[in-house]
């Protein structure tokens, strides 16, 4: 079975990353296969809306840095692998939805940003706890900047930790909030459906316009985040906290 | 079916088509433009923009595309709309919207040239023209300047119309009263209040704001990204859902 697949429906397609037993941590290999699904979704005339979601329990539990810990290139692979894939899901021509099933950390709530719609239930968690690792959130930091705006986004990626679906609605960081986990599929069908309706002509002008103007576009600032956090992971003090908190 | 009137200092710009729900004709834009030139030579100090009847704008009057489907009537009425929108932010006097009752799509989208925007909690505001092959992005450079990022993507994309209320929480609207009688109450004290400040003062500050907003070229590249599918095959094909359905909107 793959790591990350494609269900269409009509003309709604569903991307699912598919690592549940590792709550779809983004490794090398997940990253790829992502890439790979999105560069034969951006070629599909067919599809009009993107779901995008988390088999099992998670959404996505943001970066494998398990694997990457203490190798330097490795670690810079694996970010400037997240950063080009942001990138390009952004540019997407559908209208993109995460359809956020449950947490969605880090790296993992960084892809969520970066769709155009993102829904959840009250009780799921999301945010960037970066920072109390020692880790930068320097590739989300532009998507969640556009997103919620400067101010907003200073608070959430300084504060770090953790929000409920509830508080990441209240925020600004998802458009829609249902009250359970139950309820989050009618709740994503609705919207993907009256997404569906409108003209793909139309959705993809008007979206391609948004990237242009709050500067979606700009794959270099995204490379140099990539780096920039890989930076700070090799600093002592990022690989004693990770070293710590992932038990190895 | 535009009225300008002066109340002592306050200028009334005011959509007077409400058998249309103030449905928006390239006449009718082209005299809002005027009426922003007319108030300049007035003493007046700040301009309220509202409509007559039950709501404030239900956008284009499309039924005039009827006889145009080479999109030359659906071109004028979004080149006149963004002139509209860009000569009401550029003149020096502070702009107060009554939306009451509904802003939709063209009449939502003249929301962006107001300074403050008051709105009526079941009132109702978005673009649902992305399912008629109508691309609202004319109105985002503006929407952006009033919403963060992630609600002017959502209501440009979601053909769906939210509340007065919803349209306070993402920044839409600078305020939602409970009845469309409030609206114009409201908007009506908010524009006596900026007629009172220097208007010296005013204008030089509204001008530093629009300098720092800088979206006189987005402006016109928005408009051109919305002409873009006039006239086009997805257009023609969707557009007539308006009058074919007998529904006006």
């Amino acid at each position: 079975m793959s790591l990350a697949h494609v269900e269409c429906s009509g003309r709604i397609a569903r991307l699912t990353l598919n690592r549940a037993e590792a709550r779809n941590a983004l490794s090398v290999e997940l990253l790829r296969e992502l890439h790979a699904r999105v560069d034969e979704l951006a070629g599909r005339s067919d599809v009009s809306v993107v779901v995008i979601t988390g088999a099992g329990k998670s959404f996505c539990a943001g970066m494998d840095l398990k694997a990457v810990l203490g190798n330097h290139d490795l670690a810079l692979s694996l970010l400037t692998s997240l950063a080009e894939l942001t990138h390009k899901l952004r540019l997407l021509p559908q209208v993109l939805v995460a359809r956020v099933n449950g947490a969605a950390i880090g790296g993992g709530c960084g892809l969520t940003t970066v769709c155009d719609f993102a829904v959840t239930h009250a009780d799921s968690k999301m945010g960037f706890p970066e920072v109390d690792l020692g880790v930068c959130p320097a590739v989300v930091a532009p998507w969640l900047v556009r997103r919620l705006g400067a101010g907003r986004a200073r608070m959430v990626l300084l504060r770090g930790g953790l929000l409920s679906g509830r508080e990441a609605f209240e925020m600004g960081m998802v458009s829609g909030l249902v009250e359970s986990a139950a309820e989050l599929d009618g709740a994503v069908d609705e919207l993907a459906g009256r997404l569906a309706q409108g003209g793909p002509d139309a959705l993809r002008a008007t979206k391609g316009l948004l990237n242009e103007l709050d500067g979606s576009t700009d794959l270099a600032l995204l490379r140099r985040a990539a780096a920039l956090s890989a930076e700070v992971l090799r600093t002592p003090d990022a690989q004693d906290r990770l070293r710590a908190k992932l038990g190895s | 079916m535009i009225r300008v009137t002066l109340e002592g200092e306050v200028a009334h710009l005011v959509l007077d088509r409400p058998d249309k729900r103030n449905a928006l004709t390239p006449e009718m834009l082209a005299s809002l433009i005027s009426g922003v030139t007319q108030i300049e030579a007035t003493p007046a100090r700040v301009i309220l923009l509202r409509g007559e009847g039950s709501v404030f704008c239900a956008g284009f009057d499309l039924t005039l595309c009827r006889d145009h489907p080479d999109g030359a009537m659906m071109r004028s009425l979004l080149s006149g709309l963004s002139e509209a929108i860009q000569s009401l932010r550029s003149q020096r006097r502070p702009v107060v919207i009554a939306a009451h009752g509904a802003a939709v799509a063209g009449g939502c989208a003249l929301l962006g040239a107001g300074d403050v925007v008051i709105t009526n909690d079941q009132a109702r505001l978005g673009y649902p023209v992305v399912r008629l092959g109508v691309s609202p992005a004319v109105s985002a450079p503006f929407l952006r300047l009033r919403t963060a990022g992630g609600a002017a993507r959502e209501r440009l994309l979601d053909p769906s119309v939210i509340t007065g209320k919803e349209a306070q929480r993402i920044g839409l609207v600078s305020k939602s009263v409970a009845t469309p009688a409030e609206v114009h109450e409201s908007a009506l004290a908010e524009a006596r209040a900026l007629a009172e400040k220097p208007p010296t003062a005013m204008a030089a500050t509204r001008r530093l704001i629009e300098e720092i907003e800088d979206v006189r070229e987005t402006g016109w590249r928005a408009l051109a990204v919305s002409l873009s599918l006039t006239g086009k095959d997805e257009e023609r094909r969707l557009l007539p859902s308006v009058w074919e359905s007998g529904r006006e909107r």
